[in-house]
């Protein structure tokens, strides 16, 4: 079991809602999803990969036959998965710090949640209905989300540059390759091991 | 679609774990077994496999129960959840998987419910959907890339680095031809693997980070 790979913590977990909530949660995020405006604070939160909310109704949990007891529950699911960056005591605190009216827009229907401020209640919360990653993989476990943002820059930059290069004096190449180091100078940050958590 | 952000496609899968008394040692443990000595770095059958950014396998026991006035409720299966961000369509995917590493398909799901096996990839295709559930919301930082595209970036960063690093101050004629046979060479290196860690640079890192 490995929450961690390289540069990047899976968290999953999963929480209890009552049916009729699902649907206010799943107008939110409808909502979330079309007004891209919203998800601003999301992208500001720049060492989040990918992250996703699923909700699993009652009677959706995948049923095939051959023997299986079908699911009999009460409440739908709202499951959460995420890859960040950095340590899980640093992702919950800058969650509550910064997505707050966010995060209790989302998790408010469901059941027992305390809301992300203060942020003791909201940690105990996320410990008890988080659950372990048995096995995580990563294309880049040497690099951040920021990592990825700025290669993707450095590359943009590069390939505009080659395009250029073969029809310019030296002095128009020099102008313009100075030109490209500003754009990407602040773009190089070293990637490679993760630091040592203790 | 929610199971989509630009061109990044995030997949969520529950397939149920098949419950047998009898089975020593159960099939939830096999399975978690097996896991544990999967690579993860560039042996990693997703790494083998094209398109996968980043993607988990977790074995979920049960419901939590939050405590009074919740009701407590429990599964009758355990599921074995597959998450993955991955690129693009979603059968040219699953066909990539079992194409490139059925047998570590068939080691982890053969402990499924219905599984059919990769062997036939149709199947293991119509199978993996029948288990999915549609992502209500998914954020991807960058999501008009594709895994190569990215690999690529990342080298690029590396080699741009050294690049400026070992070319100040010189004469612009000099630095015009040294940049062509540059781009030249970086065009023509292999990509990097999918999962590796790139090439050790000397550098210390660490320190606390709590």
């Amino acid at each position: 079991m490995s929450n961690i790979n390289g540069k990047v913590y899976a968290m999953n977990a999963i929480t209890p809602m009552k049916p009729w909530k699902t649907w206010v949660v799943r107008a939110i995020f409808f909502t979330l999803g079309h007004v891209k405006s919203l998800q601003q604070d999301l992208i500001n939160l720049s060492f989040i990969e990918f992250a996703r909310w699923v909700v699993v109704p009652r009677q959706r949990f995948p049923y095939l036959g051959n023997g299986q007891v079908k699911e009999d529950l009460k409440y739908d699911y709202l499951l959460f998965f995420s890859n960040f960056n950095g340590t899980w005591n640093q992702y919950i605190d800058a969650f509550s710090a910064v997505l707050s009216n966010g995060l209790n827009l989302v998790w408010r229907w469901s059941e027992k949640f305390p809301g992300s401020v203060p942020v003791t209640l909201f940690k105990e919360y996320i410990a008890r209905v988080q659950f372990d990653t048995d096995y995580y993989f990563t294309a880049y476990p040497h690099a951040t989300a920021n990592d990825l943002k700025s290669a993707h820059i450095v590359q943009a930059s590069l390939d505009s540059l080659v395009q250029r290069a073969p029809n310019c004096t030296p002095e128009e190449f020099r102008s313009a390759y100075l030109n490209f180091v500003i754009q990407v100078q602040a773009h190089l940050g070293d990637t490679g091991e993760a630091p040592v958590i203790f | 679609m929610p199971n989509q952000n630009g061109s990044v496609y995030g997949l969520t899968i529950l397939s149920p774990i098949i419950n047998d008394e009898r089975a020593t040692p159960s099939h939830d443990l096999q399975i978690r077994n097996y896991l544990a000595t999967v690579p993860t770095g560039e042996g990693s059958p997703f790494a083998l496999a094209p398109g996968t950014h980043l993607a988990r396998l977790v074995v979920m026991d049960d419901v939590i129960y939050v405590g009074s006035p919740s009701i407590e409720e429990h599964l009758h299966s355990k599921y074995l959840v597959f998450e993955s961000n991955c690129d693009g369509d979603l059968d040219s995917y699953l066909l990539g998987l079992a194409t490139a590493v059925p047998q570590h398909l068939d080691a982890i799901w053969s402990h499924c419910v219905g599984y059919p096996g990769a062997a036939n990839p149709q199947a293991f295709a119509a199978y993996m959907k029948a288990c999915q559930i549609e992502t209500t919301f998914y954020f991807a930082a960058v999501n008009d890339k594709s895994v190569p595209e990215t690999l690529r970036a990342l080298q690029t960063q590396r080699a741009v680095s050294d690049f400026i690093a070992r070319h100040q101050g010189m004469n612009a004629a000099l630095l015009q031809a040294e940049f062509a046979q540059f781009a030249t060479r970086l065009k023509s290196e292999p990509l990097p693997a999918s999962g590796s860690m790139g090439p050790l640079r000397g550098l210390k890192t660490g320190g606390r980070n709590e």
